[in-house]
């Protein structure tokens, strides 16, 4: 499978790959990260740079895990760990909003949307052929896509 | 040929014949079911509320029998098991095995009131059939009042199913609070607000001890320990549950309130696993599904061990109000240091012992609150981080490290 790997010495903190990930997930029919409203609860990044302890950026990214500790607990069937693409996938209409993979991912990475409803997690931009939306924007390369 | 038998098609015996098939390609895999639906329990209210519809509850792919090259026998119930000719006697016919796995699930009690258990109006929240018998009772007696027994999960999920339907409610806890496995007081109080507005009434600390009954063998008054009556036109027990385990009484398996299993999930006879509630390991979905997955390796000869004793979590979403709780609610003794943090939007609370996370609630926004499970099960030692920040300042990032394939590991502060 496709995993987006990650060079956490590389990372300078940027956070393009936010901004591409909002953009890349937007429903309001723009495009272009210029014109994002950050003002809506629904510009939300699935990933995350957070600040390592001793300086330096950690970044946070869906691995779609081998194990995924979310799919596995989720009781509607709405994460799903995809066959083919290893990816985990998230079916919305299907999530009953119990929340179990959130306690259960121990990386804590998915999120829960503004009005408690749904699940905010990496769909690896539904393995579009130019590759994640993140990736393309991390000017440093601290995150690129590897087979594993 | 090798022949697979699953008892029961809820989160663990579904988990383990999915991995069953992914290891042996080509044995046969037979499913025998009550249940003529495969369905997620935890989203039974849905359907009460008239939310989802039975196809919604699925938690598998609607091709999954096909796909998986799985025989379903569904809606019949398991006669017994014959461990010494190998087995599984049904109502009408039986299937022969070399592995069995039984992960027949739990089934509900109702308490020993007074006609609780004779009356023709008490209902259990288990299974899809009970999810439909309520909604008939709602719609064809116009209910206008319904009577609870117990205010845990279920309770709960049951009571807001009813009251979205503009059903009144009065539930009756035990306990001096709602939700008492999951909650302390200032969490309970922040749910039984939320309950109460939206039209339920709560009876705590208090149990039924009488009712009353109409000539046609229904309960049409409760009556609680303190002499009240309150009307009701049916009744649901959402009290506990116990392992389904009556059908092997015959079958020499070793069990006592539950069917006992070892580590790798096995039970006293070599050839038969076990997954799930009829266990007693654990009474949550996650942990049924890992323990279907791993009963399944065992019984396709890749022993792995089942580990995780650490059941005491939940997470829970009422009114869009979300709570994870984990391990102690209260502190055990005086040694432990007790930290919370309250706002108009959240509570939080953590319990320390020894440097070791022993508890944990939050209420409100939980988005990546999944290492505090991980810290409380393996024990991690946090004091050197609480020299340094604020205990709800703590996260993943302060334990970051990747293998050499990309996936998260634990490592040591960083």
């Amino acid at each position: 499978m496709k995993r987006i790997m990650i060079d956490a010495s590389k990372c300078d903190g940027c956070k393009n790959c936010a901004l591409a990930c909002m953009d890349s997930h937007r429903r309001d029919g723009k495009e272009g990260v210029e014109t994002l409203d950050f003002n809506s609860p629904m510009t939300v990044a699935r990933n995350e740079i957070v600040c390592g302890v001793n300086g330096g950026y950690l970044p946070m990214f869906c691995r779609h895990c081998t194990e995924p500790a979310c799919a596995n607990s989720c009781m509607s069937g709405a994460l799903q760990k995809d066959e083919e693409t290893g990816h985990v996938k998230y079916d919305e209409a299907k999530c009953g909003s119990c929340f179990m993979c959130v306690m259960n991912c121990p990386y804590g990475i998915p999120k829960i949307s503004e009005d408690r409803t749904k699940i905010i997690k990496c769909d690896f931009c539904n393995d579009r052929p130019e590759g994640p939306a993140c990736v393309l924007a991390c000017p440093k390369q601290a995150i690129y896509v590897e087979e594993v | 040929m090798e022949y697979y038998v699953i008892i029961g098609c809820g989160a663990a015996g579904m988990a383990a014949a999915e991995r069953l098939r992914r290891l042996k390609p080509d044995a046969s895999i037979v499913m025998v079911s009550k249940d003529e639906h495969s369905h997620s329990r935890c989203m039974l209210h849905k359907y009460l509320g008239g939310e989802r519809d039975v196809e919604g509850l699925a938690f598998t792919d609607e091709d999954f029998f096909e796909k998986n090259h799985i025989y379903w026998s569904r809606g019949q119930a398991v006669k017994r098991v014959d461990t010494a000719a190998k087995k599984v006697i049904l109502e009408d016919g039986e299937l022969v095995y070399d592995k069995l796995l039984i992960a027949s699930g739990a089934v509900y009690s109702v308490p020993p009131i007074p006609n609780f258990r004779t009356a023709d109006n008490v209902y259990g929240f288990r299974d899809l059939s009970d999810a439909v018998k309520i909604r008939k009772a709602v719609e064809e007696k116009n209910a206008k009042h319904v009577f609870i027994v117990g205010s845990g999960l279920v309770g709960l999920d049951v009571a807001y199913a009813l009251l979205e339907q503009g059903v009144k409610v009065t539930i009756a806890e035990m306990a001096d609070r709602i939700l008492p496995l999951q909650t302390d007081a200032t969490s309970a109080g922040a749910y039984q607000e939320l309950f109460e507005k939206a039209g339920a009434s709560f009876r705590l600390g208090i149990g039924a001890s009488d009712s009353k009954v109409n000539d046609k063998n229904e309960i049409t008054h409760v009556i609680l320990a303190n002499g009240e009556e309150i009307p009701c036109d049916f009744v649901v027990a959402a009290a506990g549950v116990r392992p389904c385990i009556d059908f092997l009484k015959d079958s020499g398996l070793e069990m006592e309130r539950s069917l006992k299993v070892n580590e790798y999930l096995r039970t006293s006879d070599p050839d038969v696993y076990a997954a799930g509630d009829v266990t007693g390991l654990s009474g949550i979905w996650p942990n049924a599904m890992d323990q279907g997955r791993k009963a399944a390796m065992n019984m396709a000869g890749m022993p792995v061990a089942y580990t995780d004793s650490f059941c005491i979590k939940n997470t829970i979403n009422f009114f869009g109000l979300a709570m994870l709780s984990a391990g102690d609610i209260e502190p055990k003794d005086d040694s432990c240091q007790v930290y919370t943090k309250e706002s108009r939007s959240e509570y939080k609370k953590a319990i320390v012992k020894d440097g070791i996370v022993t508890g944990i609630q939050l209420q409100g926004d939980i988005s990546g609150s999944g290492f505090w499970q991980h810290l409380i099960k393996n024990k991690i030692d946090i004091s050197g981080l609480l020299k340094e920040k604020n205990i709800f300042h703590i996260s993943y990032a302060d334990f970051y490290g990747l293998d050499s394939t990309g996936e998260y590991i634990y490592s040591g502060q960083c």
